[in-house]
């Protein structure tokens, strides 16, 4: 049997828009979420910023993160463009190409913390949590290491214990949510000299942000990012520079990462329940199909073959008959003619000469 | 089978040659050194020849010309302007003056003025070539070119105070070798005597009726002058376009320091108009008091009248009436004079005065906006308006305006050393550090010493707690000022969010004032340059 690829396509297409018809349902993590209404942000200021690493510190103090290879007082380590690590929730990178009177610029990263987050929409075993305090937690007890969460983070942030053989973990960044939920700053913020970082509640930190941009214009570009970046995140920054001057992704969008593949993935229990009953009946009616076909055709070649022969049996023995009569009628006009011509000779001529000369024709005639 | 076979040796044939070409490219390869990208070369003279667009869409890219390559070339060759532009009379003045166009007097049809460039540009590089000297091209897309290798370095050329001296100088001060003033129904040129302005008053960007652009009349008018009188072997200014546009040879300029006074029956000293017509108009209980102002001073302080009186050297209240008038494009005389962020209003200028290092390191932190506050405003509104009686000041009132500016005091003042704390000990992280010795009283010396000769900053800094307010903000000018720690505490405090901590409130203005006034040292990222480890 075989299916055209129109055809397969065509099904394809039913298959997907049955599916969307009257089909609001999510993938369970894909619920949309406007924000807990009080959840904490940071708001980081780059402007403020100083690049003393202190942040850095701070962050691997509170977490109790693995001391690093050189102290935190070397800062000669913004030289190169670093990323989070396992053993680093928080860098610090400096922009000093940026010609600028403002001087070089410092952009931390660490995670963002989205009010959406794409890291939990991909995860299956929900070992990512929004919590109501606006940090995005991990649950490594549940965790699989698919890593898929890594691939997810459209800012690269989530990190996996590679040296770990057994208890590999994926870390990154809590918004030290044990400490928030004791009523402490997060370690970063804590340590900060400048304020370069301020801790609240996300709501208040974009007017900040707005009062900042409008008391200093000049100071500021006129942008809060995270305000929506990928549905908005409860990291927030202002920057004295184009944020993409600043190593900050500015081709994200403003859709958070479960509804771009929520469509896609709420079609999963439907494609793995009802997809091979489709399928499969299909399969079944088109090789059925197939069948009464090949049988059909099979008793039209045998019609049409006895037809064809009895058309030609008919033909022949017309064909004969007809042979047959134009001999008799021959012989017929031959005996008349003939008789004809002797009687006129007999009684021209003589009676004799006639019936001889009637008589050598007629056998002419049967050679 | 053989010509499939046939079919697949001859493209293997292609394939190879094809690589063989690609690789003969390569630099890799055959070691040749990859051609480094050509740097742009820098010019002051490119001009884009497109007038053809007058007559529609270019059917070719636009010649990049070189003009001072051409005027090189040419004057090596003993030729001069004439070999490419035509003169003709000018009817507003009745002298000979030459055309800016190539040679042509104006724009007639498309396929002439083309014929024109092509007939007289190519027939002279071929001349050129003939005699084998170094020749320009022949072909199309030598003169068309998509891609340039040149990048314009050309600055605009004004003429400022100096400029206008050493001309008016050479002039034997006769004003109407330059200025002039246009007559509708003779159609001429003419001298007014007393009404010379900036030539950018009448023209303008673009070509309008009846006045030319201000480039089409500096390049007629200039040049003009400066070629007539190098060919009298008088020296005189440059002629081509580097003299005037390149930047390097801009600096060559002669510029005079001390200039004298242009004459233009400026006032010295005088009240700023409120009114140009009637004075009786404006309620008097609310009028300002009046604003005695220092013209001659003001003079000194910029490079050319067109600073402040950017339309017309008028009176300000000419066109920024009181209540905003269409000449005046609706800009009140208030606004005219307070307006930030432009260079035209008193305000806008003295706030650009803040970015100067000295006021920079306090004044960065505050919010660019107008101080209200009757201090603030005295500073200029010093008179009633009741002592001023007329609008057209007879002598003994602007005598009165500069006996004002005269007794104002414009001196910087700060309490007396002693009063001010030498050390003030900051106790705060002492978890982590020694406490932090702040040398308290040198550093308002500094930044009293350093404002106490600048003439803007005197006028504004004579109460004596005034520069204790560039640290201790948000707090009446006074000997003993709140502490910081006095407003600053925990950070984040949600009630008050806008409000920074102590660890940032005292880490942000030092930090910040050292960086605006570019003090190098502490550096900030050194804690213990201001925090002593602990012992």
């Amino acid at each position: 049997m075989s299916i055209s690829r129109r055809k397969f396509l065509g099904w394809l297409g039913a298959a997907g828009f049955g599916s969307a018809l009257g089909n609001t349902a999510r993938a369970a993590s894909n619920k949309h979420f406007d924000g807990y209404p009080n959840s904490n942000g940071v708001l980081f200021d780059n402007t403020r910023c100083i690049g003393c690493r202190k942040c850095e510190e701070g962050c691997n103090r509170v977490n109790e993160l693995p001391e690093p290879e050189r102290p935190f007082s070397d800062l000669s380590l913004l030289d190169a463009k670093r990323r989070t690590t396992a053993k680093a929730y928080t860098v610090v990178n400096r922009y000093d190409d940026i010609v600028s009177e403002k001087g070089p610029l410092y952009t931390k990263f660490q995670c963002n913390h989205c009010l959406e987050p794409a890291c939990a929409s991909a995860c299956f075993v929900r070992a990512f949590t929004k919590t109501e305090t606006g940090a995005v937690v991990y649950d490594a007890s549940v965790c699989v290491g698919c890593r898929y969460c890594m691939i997810a983070c459209p800012f690269e942030i989530p990190t996996y214990e590679y040296d770990k053989a057994f208890t590999p973990r994926v870390m990154k960044c809590t918004m030290c949510y044990p400490r928030v939920v004791k009523g402490l700053l997060p370690g970063c913020v804590e340590a900060c000299p400048t304020e370069a970082l301020t801790f609240g509640k996300r709501q208040d930190l974009l007017k900040i942000g707005r009062e900042r941009i409008a008391k200093f214009p000049e100071r500021y570009e006129d942008y809060i990012y995270g305000e929506n970046e990928m549905g908005g995140t409860s990291w927030l920054y202002l920057s004295g520079e184009p944020f993409k001057d600043v190593g900050m992704r500015e081709d994200l969008g403003v859709t958070p990462a479960p509804k771009l593949t929520a469509g896609a993935l709420s079609v999963v229990p439907m494609v793995v329940g009802l997809w091979p009953v489709l399928l499969t009946g299909i399969y079944a009616i088109n090789k059925r199909k197939g069948k009464i076909e090949k049988q059909e055709k099979e008793q039209a070649v045998v019609a049409a073959l006895e037809k064809a022969q009895n058309e030609a049996e008919a033909k022949l023995s017309e064909a004969m008959e007809k042979a047959e009569k134009e001999k008799a009628a021959a012989i017929e006009t031959a005996v008349s003619k003939a008789l004809e011509e002797a009687a006129k000779a007999s009684e021209e001529d003589a009676g004799d000469t006639a019936v001889e000369d009637a008589d050598k024709k007629s056998s002419e005639e049967d050679s | 089978m053989g010509k499939g076979r046939a079919l697949l040796r001859w493209n293997a044939i292609f394939v190879a040659v094809v690589v063989i070409l690609f690789l003969m490219n390569s630099p890799a390869v055959f070691g040749n050194e990859t051609q480094p990208k050509k740097a742009l070369e820098m010019r002051a003279d490119i001009i884009q020849i497109d007038s053809m667009n007058v007559f529609g869409k270019l059917e070719k890219p636009a010649v990049t010309f070189l003009h001072q390559k051409h005027t090189d070339a040419l004057e090596k060759k003993g030729k001069d302007c004439a070999a490419c532009h035509l003169s003709e009379k000018d009817p507003t003045l009745d002298i000979e003056r030459m055309s800016t166009m190539y040679m042509r007097l104006k724009n007639t049809s498309k396929q002439e003025d083309m014929d024109i460039y092509h007939d007289n540009c190519i027939s002279c590089h071929k001349e050129t070539k003939a005699a084998k000297e170094p020749s320009g091209p022949l072909e199309c897309g030598g003169c068309h070119q998509e891609q340039v290798t040149v990048i314009s370095s050309w600055r605009p050329i004004g003429m400022d105070k100096s400029l206008h001296y050493r001309h008016s100088k050479a002039q034997d001060d006769k004003c109407e070798k330059c200025h002039h003033e246009y007559n509708e129904s003779t159609k001429k040129l003419f001298y007014a005597k007393g009404k010379e302005g900036t030539c950018r008053y009448c023209h303008a960007e673009k070509t309008e009726e009846n006045r030319i652009s201000m480039r089409l009349a500096s390049h007629i008018a200039c040049i003009d002058c400066h070629r007539r009188t190098i060919a009298k072997n008088e020296s005189a200014g440059p002629f081509n376009c580097n003299g005037c546009h390149e930047p390097a040879e801009q600096k060559l300029i002669e510029t005079v320091k001390d200039v004298p006074r242009m004459k233009l029956n400026q006032p010295d000293f005088v009240f700023v108009k409120t009114s140009a017509s009637n004075p009786k108009k404006s309620n008097p209980a609310t009028r300002m008091k009046l604003v005695p102002f220092n013209h001659q001073a003001h003079e000194k302080y910029n490079d050319s009248c067109r600073v402040c009186h950017h339309a017309a050297l008028d009176d300000c209240v000419k066109c920024h009436s009181l209540e905003g008038s269409k000449e005046g494009d609706n800009v009140t005389l208030q606004q005219s004079m307070h307006r930030l962020n432009v260079n035209q209003s008193c305000m806008g200028c003295h706030e650009a005065e803040l970015n100067k290092q000295t006021c920079a390191g306090c004044h960065t932190s505050f919010e660019k906006k107008r101080q209200q506050g009757t201090t603030s405003c005295e500073n200029c509104h010093m008179v009633p308006p009741s002592r001023i009686t007329h609008e057209v000041q007879p002598a003994e009132q602007k005598m009165m305006a500069a006996a004002t500016l005269e007794a104002r005091e414009a001196v910087t003042v700060t309490y007396d050393d002693q009063e001010i704390p030498e050390i003030v000990t900051i106790k705060a992280l002492m978890n982590q550090y020694e406490p932090v010795k702040l040398p308290h009283r040198k550093i308002i010396k500094t930044l009293f010493n350093n404002i106490k000769d600048n003439k803007l900053a005197n006028y504004f800094h004579h109460e004596k707690g005034t520069i204790c307010q560039g640290c201790h903000h948000n707090s009446p000018a006074a000997k003993k000022p709140p502490n910081c720690v006095s407003c600053h505490g925990r950070p984040f405090n949600a009630k008050d969010p806008f409000k920074p901590g102590l660890m940032a409130a005292y880490h942000r203005q030092c930090m910040e004032c050292h960086k605006a006034m570019d003090i190098k040292k502490p550096v900030s990222t050194n804690c213990t340059a201001c925090h002593a480890k602990k012992t």
